[in-house]
């Protein structure tokens, strides 16, 4: 059963067709999802984190680590990295045990993740029919590189059409999956909702889109001429969107240079605290130190450190936007120094989900997590200032 | 404690010395100190010397300074304080001499910034002053540094980039005649504001120069100063002062408490005050530094340093003169020369032969400000004893 889902949308790109931003990658959409339905004492505790997307960053491993320590979950949660699109992802949540927080996780193409918990409460869901066969009209490589068959109509006929008739649908269905909205609406009962991904999170989107309009019923999931559909029953299901107003991705100008160098040594030391955003509290005299030191801020203690969490609300201190061509980068950038909450904690980080340039001193915001860098292959993860969506007030909607 | 004398001091030319290595720069700012003595100098004198360098060009540091100026049979040590290197560096050289342990030393500084391609310099330098795992992957490059500082001081204080521009302008101004100043040329306001800009609120000319050059200055005990000059220039007093090293750890950025423990040292050590003060150098690495540094040194009030730039009152001619050597905007600024050549500017200012002579100069203030803001270091001179 299926007691709650969480979406992510990043702001960039069109309203109905989503671009990651710079800074995001599979693992960071997973977690902007994920926290949507995570941290929440009264849900069922996550005990295993089921990630699907073919658009896993480190295929050599160490994406569940960081999978976890961004949705703040403990470091020895079962992660599973299932490679795989919509009908992977409907799969995992129909046969996902108690305790299971399903992510789909799209990047390329259109963006957007979306993550289900899966408990013994919920919306009941249930596989009905699936076909797995082999038409890669599209393909892509370990390293990316894609070859296009380009005949949709084969696709249509010789895939999906007779993969339908091989998985038992025979019925119209509530909501389409994996397909462009023209060949879903085709395929689907009255108007099947319009979803905003076609890979992994696509069926998400789906069970949430029905959700909303207190709709049930068949949920198909398409990916080339892979198959499945699946029963989404009555029971209640919260859903939590982050799905902020789309607007055009900046276009920085990028300067070639060389791999930003890493020292794996300092990254490893650094990655829980970073990617956790904890501090060290002194047993002493209680003063945060973030990052931890061996010696205290405050009073010099050199005595073992508690270990807290951070406040993720935050201020800008100060700011300051790079516009000058930088090797290997893409300028502009802004770069904050955040005071979290009431902390007394600052942080220095780039701004993420809005244009460079366009905050200033006192502006207020949350912290989220994202890619800061990738240096020598490596995605570094960290934190973003993201600030408060400024909604007009509705004095001012009637001014204007 | 000996009083320390400074009898010869030169350098050469700042800019981009594609023509010359270290190995040419060092020894040619090294003649150039020893032929400014009176009364001549036999480098053989020389009983120890100090070498300050940021980046290793062409490899080992102090073997380059003893090999290149023949000063192979006495302790030569780099040292590499951020660009705070050269004015400590100075105070090495007077810690040596004060204390009795020698009578003449040379002090030398020099780096070579245009010696690598500006993409990777940009990496290696930032690599040599951040955090590997928390500022290094967030592309914090030396101008993001400083304007995180300057952006909360103009939040904070009635100044706005109109005076940091004043600030370039008189600084151009300055170096236009100054033979060894990389920009000679004059600027206006609007053409600082104009400018492409960099990292805001810096525009292009609100950005010292990327530069090559070396600098060296002679330092000598009371005791021996007489066989050297009749116009000595005292080493009154040497001050450095470390901060926080991340920005996150700085309670208050509209200020450098390193610079303020620097010059609290410097000014007990001399027995001066701010007031005193006739001529300073101060590190404008950026045009909205050089504010801070009056407001740091005493030389106003806090927050009140648009007032000095906005009367023109440390241009030369005004009532305290700052950076007539152009400062690092106008004359450069290779890191471990920079406080050198600034002691350079001061050594001629206070003997009366300097290019933008500032009238009756007694005692004047060298002032070094680096790393990721966090160490400064202060040299006070005088052409009075005491």
């Amino acid at each position: 059963m299926i007691e709650a889902i969480g979406t992510y949308l990043p702001p960039w790109g069109a309203t109905t067709a989503r671009d990651a931003g710079p800074d995001e990658d599979a693992v960071t959409l997973a977690v902007a999802a994920g926290v949507q339905v995570t941290g929440n004492p009264d849900r069922t505790p996550v005990r295993r984190v089921v990630l699907v997307s073919r658009d896993l960053p480190l295929l050599e491993g160490g994406n569940a680590a960081a999978l976890l320590a961004g949705l703040g979950l403990a470091a020895d949660v079962e992660v599973r990295e299932q490679l795989g699109g919509a009908p992977a992802a409907l799969e995992a949540v129909a046969d996902a045990a108690s305790g299971t927080l399903v992510i789909g996780s799209d990047v390329v193409g259109r963006a957007g993740a979306a993550a289900a918990l899966c408990s013994t409460r919920g919306g009941e869901i249930t596989t009905t029919g699936r076909a797995q066969r082999s038409l890669p009209v599209v393909t892509r490589d370990a390293s990316g590189a894609v070859t296009d068959y380009a005949d949709p109509r084969l696709l249509r006929e010789l895939g999906v059409a007779v993969s339908l008739e091989r998985a038992g649908v025979t019925e119209k269905v509530a909501a389409v999956a994996g397909l462009g909205s023209k060949e879903a609406a085709a395929l689907g009962d009255d108007v099947v909702p319009t979803l905003p991904t076609l890979g992994a999170s696509a069926p998400l989107f789906a069970v949430a889109a029905l959700v909303e309009r207190h709709d049930r019923g068949a949920v198909l999931a398409v990916e080339q001429a892979t198959v499945a559909v699946a029963a989404l029953g009555e029971g209640a299901i919260d859903v939590a969107r982050d799905e902020p107003p789309a607007q055009p991705i900046p276009t920085g100008s990028h300067t070639p240079g060389p791999d930003i160098s890493i020292s794996l040594a300092a990254y490893e030391r650094a990655f829980d605290d970073k990617l956790r955003l904890e501090a060290a509290r002194c047993t002493t005299c209680g003063t945060l130190a973030y990052p931890r030191r061996h010696r205290c801020l405050g009073c010099g203690s050199e005595a073992p450190s508690d270990t807290v969490p951070l406040p993720r609300d935050a201020e800008i201190y100060t700011t300051a936007t790079i516009h000058v061509p930088v090797p290997g980068l893409t300028t502009p950038y802004t770069v904050v120094l955040a005071e979290l909450g009431d902390s007394g904690v600052r942080l220095l980080v780039h701004l993420t989900g809005t244009p460079p340039g366009t905050v200033a001193i006192g502006d207020r915001g949350r912290l989220v997590f994202r890619r800061v860098a990738m240096r020598s292959g490596v995605p570094d993860y960290g934190y973003g200032f993201l600030p408060t969506l400024q909604v007009p007030s509705e004095d001012e909607e009637v001014a204007a | 404690m000996r009083r320390v004398a400074m009898v010869g001091a030169g350098m050469t030319r700042f800019g981009e010395h594609f023509d010359l290595g270290i190995k040419d720069l060092v020894p040619m700012a090294v003649s150039e100190a020893v032929a400014s003595v009176d009364k001549g100098f036999d480098r053989a004198d020389v009983e120890a010397a100090w070498f300050g360098e940021l980046v290793s060009t062409d490899g080992f540091a102090a073997g380059i300074l003893a090999d290149s100026c023949g000063l192979l049979d006495i302790p030569v040590s780099r040292l590499e304080n951020a660009c705070a290197t050269g004015n400590d560096a100075v105070r090495h050289g007077v810690l040596g001499v004060a204390s009795g342990f020698y009578d003449v030393v040379l002090v030398v500084g020099a780096d070579k910034v245009r010696e690598t391609s500006a993409r990777s310099t940009f990496w290696d330098w930032m690599g040599m002053t951040r955090d590997m795992a928390w500022d290094f992957p967030l592309g914090l490059v030396a101008p993001a540094n400083f304007a995180l500082h300057v952006s909360r001081y103009l939040h904070e204080s009635p100044a706005t980039r109109e005076h940091l521009a004043m600030v370039a302008v008189k600084n151009h101004r300055h170096g236009v005649t100054n033979p060894k100043a990389q920009l000679r040329f004059e600027i206006t306001v609007e053409q600082v504001l104009d400018a492409p800009m960099v990292v805001e609120p810096f525009g292009l000319y609100d950005c010292t120069p990327q530069s090559d050059g070396a600098a060296a200055t002679l330092l000598v005990a009371e005791d021996v100063v007489d066989r050297y000059t009749d116009h000595p220039v005292w080493v009154r007093g040497v001050g450095l002062g470390l901060d926080r090293v991340m920005h996150a750890h700085k309670p208050d950025m509209t200020t450098f408490p390193a610079t303020v423990k620097a010059a609290k040292q410097a000014y007990a050590m001399a027995g001066v005050g701010p007031d005193d003060i006739d001529v300073a150098e101060c590190h404008d690495c950026f045009t909205g530094i050089e504010l801070m540094n009056y407001e740091d040194l005493g030389f106003c009030g806090r927050f009140d340093a648009y007032k000095l730039i906005e009367a023109g009152e440390t241009s030369v001619g005004g009532r305290l003169p700052v950076n007539p050597s152009g400062g690092l905007k106008a004359k450069g600024h290779p890191p471990g020369a920079t406080g050198i050549a600034q002691c350079t500017e001061l050594f001629e200012q206070l003997r009366g032969d300097a290019c933008n002579q500032v009238e009756g100069a007694q005692v004047a203030l060298a002032h070094n400000i680096g790393g990721p803001t966090a160490v400064s270091a202060v040299t006070i001179l005088s052409n009075q004893p005491a």
